[in-house]
């Protein structure tokens, strides 16, 4: 029994058609004129990002509905602010539901994973279709593979699996310092990376 | 190490931090000193780059199927609409409810009975829709048993006295970074106190033994099947153990070993 969002095929083929140059097409757009059912094709577009990013910080599963709950109703709310020429849709999105994640996890203890009973419900299309509509995706994934191996492992625990400096350490039996300093400077080249490609992108559209 | 680069390590040290984690009161106060030394950075340095690079890395997660659940999709809606002030189900039930109150007739109490029935009847198809998938959790086993190419299985061996009636055992595939323990005999735990947890031997790569998840032992008629989802990546599995620590689990476990499978972990030569 799927308990996917959304049919997959009439989502995804919205999402893989182009969008308009002025992004009038975008959610965020329509959130913010006041459209009917935007929001509905906000959770159905992003539900599963955000719950996923959701379930890697707070595994306690009424904490993650509550969080995920909020982190829609804060979108909703900032989604005037959006503007496609500084970020993509997934980007913005992203940046709120991981800021409102990690405030969460003020309010509460973070415990580890819960007991999760996985679907094979065809995710990789909507990853497909994520990827392929964000310029932003594209730079950062491949910012991420001119690491070496064993920092995208790092990094990947720190700001995917929701990991804290303290327990990579313990994890991979390495000082607290060496994880901090690594850390810190992959972000910076990563940070480095992403500025100078988008830039360059943005520098082709412009001349296009 | 000049004293400028020092400070400019620490700044960077606290933004990393903040995009990551919550920082401490004093944390927060040594920041903000810090950003007015060095203006040109602003405490949201890398909420960009680490937003991006979260969703990059879910992107090429293959084994993150994890989807938003349809009982909190109508939850966030409802959660919507309420904030825009617009009615709701509810607001007609307690419409109704009010003017049952103020205006009760005993031919009423039936219509009420028979609301609550049906309001609880929906609460229970809610809960039972949540937990239907663990009808599939035989079969997903038998599944995995049959396809995986690199399957292991271990029977469990107990550790302590008190699980000599322990029976059941563990299949795990590193192709498919997936597994399922199925055991018999464990005693139920208190999941408000402590829950079980599962770890995976993976010495050519980790230190330490990874997280497999936490689990409650509900029922004691028949054996549990438990699906294994770990949240690191797995090279290769050699042996599982399984303990009992605090609600939600831990990252190192310094618990006594329950159970292990197989009975001594097995020597690996790199």
């Amino acid at each position: 029994m799927s308990q996917c969002v959304g049919n997959i095929t009439e989502v995804r083929k919205e999402y893989l058609s182009p969008m308009s140059s002025d992004n009038t097409d975008s959610i965020l757009k329509l959130i913010a004129k006041g459209e009917d059912r935007s929001f509905n094709l906000l959770i159905e577009k992003y539900g599963n990002l955000v719950w996923s990013i959701g379930r890697k910080f707070l595994y306690k599963e009424s904490d993650v509905e509550d969080a995920v709950q909020e982190v829609f109703i804060a979108i909703w709310k900032a989604a005037e602010k959006f503007d496609h020429t500084k970020a993509s849709e997934v980007t913005f999105i992203s940046m709120i539901a991981r800021r409102r994640f990690i405030d969460y996890l003020r309010k509460v203890s973070k415990h580890r994973n819960l007991q999760s009973i996985d679907e094979d419900n065809g995710q990789e299309l909507f990853k497909e279709s994520i990827l392929n509509e964000s310029t932003d995706l594209q730079l950062i994934k491949d910012a991420i593979g001119t690491l070496e191996i064993a920092d995208q492992e790092l990094l990947n625990l720190s700001v995917y699996q929701g990991y804290s400096h303290s327990e990579i350490a313990k994890l991979l039996n390495i000082p607290l310092g060496t994880v901090k300093t690594r850390i810190r400077r992959n972000l910076i080249k990563l940070k480095g990376l992403f500025d100078t490609k988008q830039r360059a992108t943005n520098l082709d559209l412009k001349n296009a | 190490m000049h004293k400028e680069q020092i400070q400019l390590e620490r700044l960077l040290d606290l933004l990393v931090l903040e995009a990551s984690e919550q920082l401490s009161q004093q944390e927060k106060q040594e920041l903000n000193s810090l950003l007015d030394l060095f203006p040109e950075y602003t405490s949201d340095y890398f909420h960009k780059t680490t937003a991006l690079a979260q969703v990059g890395f879910y992107l090429e997660d293959d084994f993150n199927n994890e989807t938003l659940p349809q009982h909190i999709r109508k939850k966030t809606l409802y959660r919507h609409k309420k904030e825009l002030g617009q009615s709701t189900t509810s607001d007609y039930l307690s419409n109704f409810m009010r003017t049952l109150f103020y205006s009760y007739k005993p031919q009423y109490a039936w219509a009420l009975t028979i609301l609550m029935t049906i309001g609880l009847s929906f609460s229970m198809i809610e809960f039972k829709g949540y937990e239907s998938n663990v009808r599939y959790l035989p079969l997903k086993k038998m599944v995995m048993e049959i396809t995986a190419e690199d399957l292991i299985q271990y029977p469990w061996y107990s550790r302590s006295n008190d699980l000599e009636s322990i029976s059941g055992d563990i299949i795990w595939s590193d192709q498919k970074q997936k597994g399922f323990i199925q055991i018999a005999g464990l005693p139920m735990n208190d999941s408000s106190k402590n829950q079980y947890q599962i770890w995976i031997i993976d010495p050519l790569k980790y230190g330490q033994p990874v997280d497999g998840g936490v689990f409650d032992v509900t029922r004691t008629d028949k054996a549990i099947i438990i699906p294994i989802n770990p949240k690191l990546k797995i090279s290769k599995a050699v042996a599982f153990a399984i303990t009992l620590e605090q609600p939600g689990g831990v990252v190192v476990s310094s618990a006594p070993l329950l159970l292990t499978a197989p009975k001594e972990r097995p020597k690996v030569s790199i």
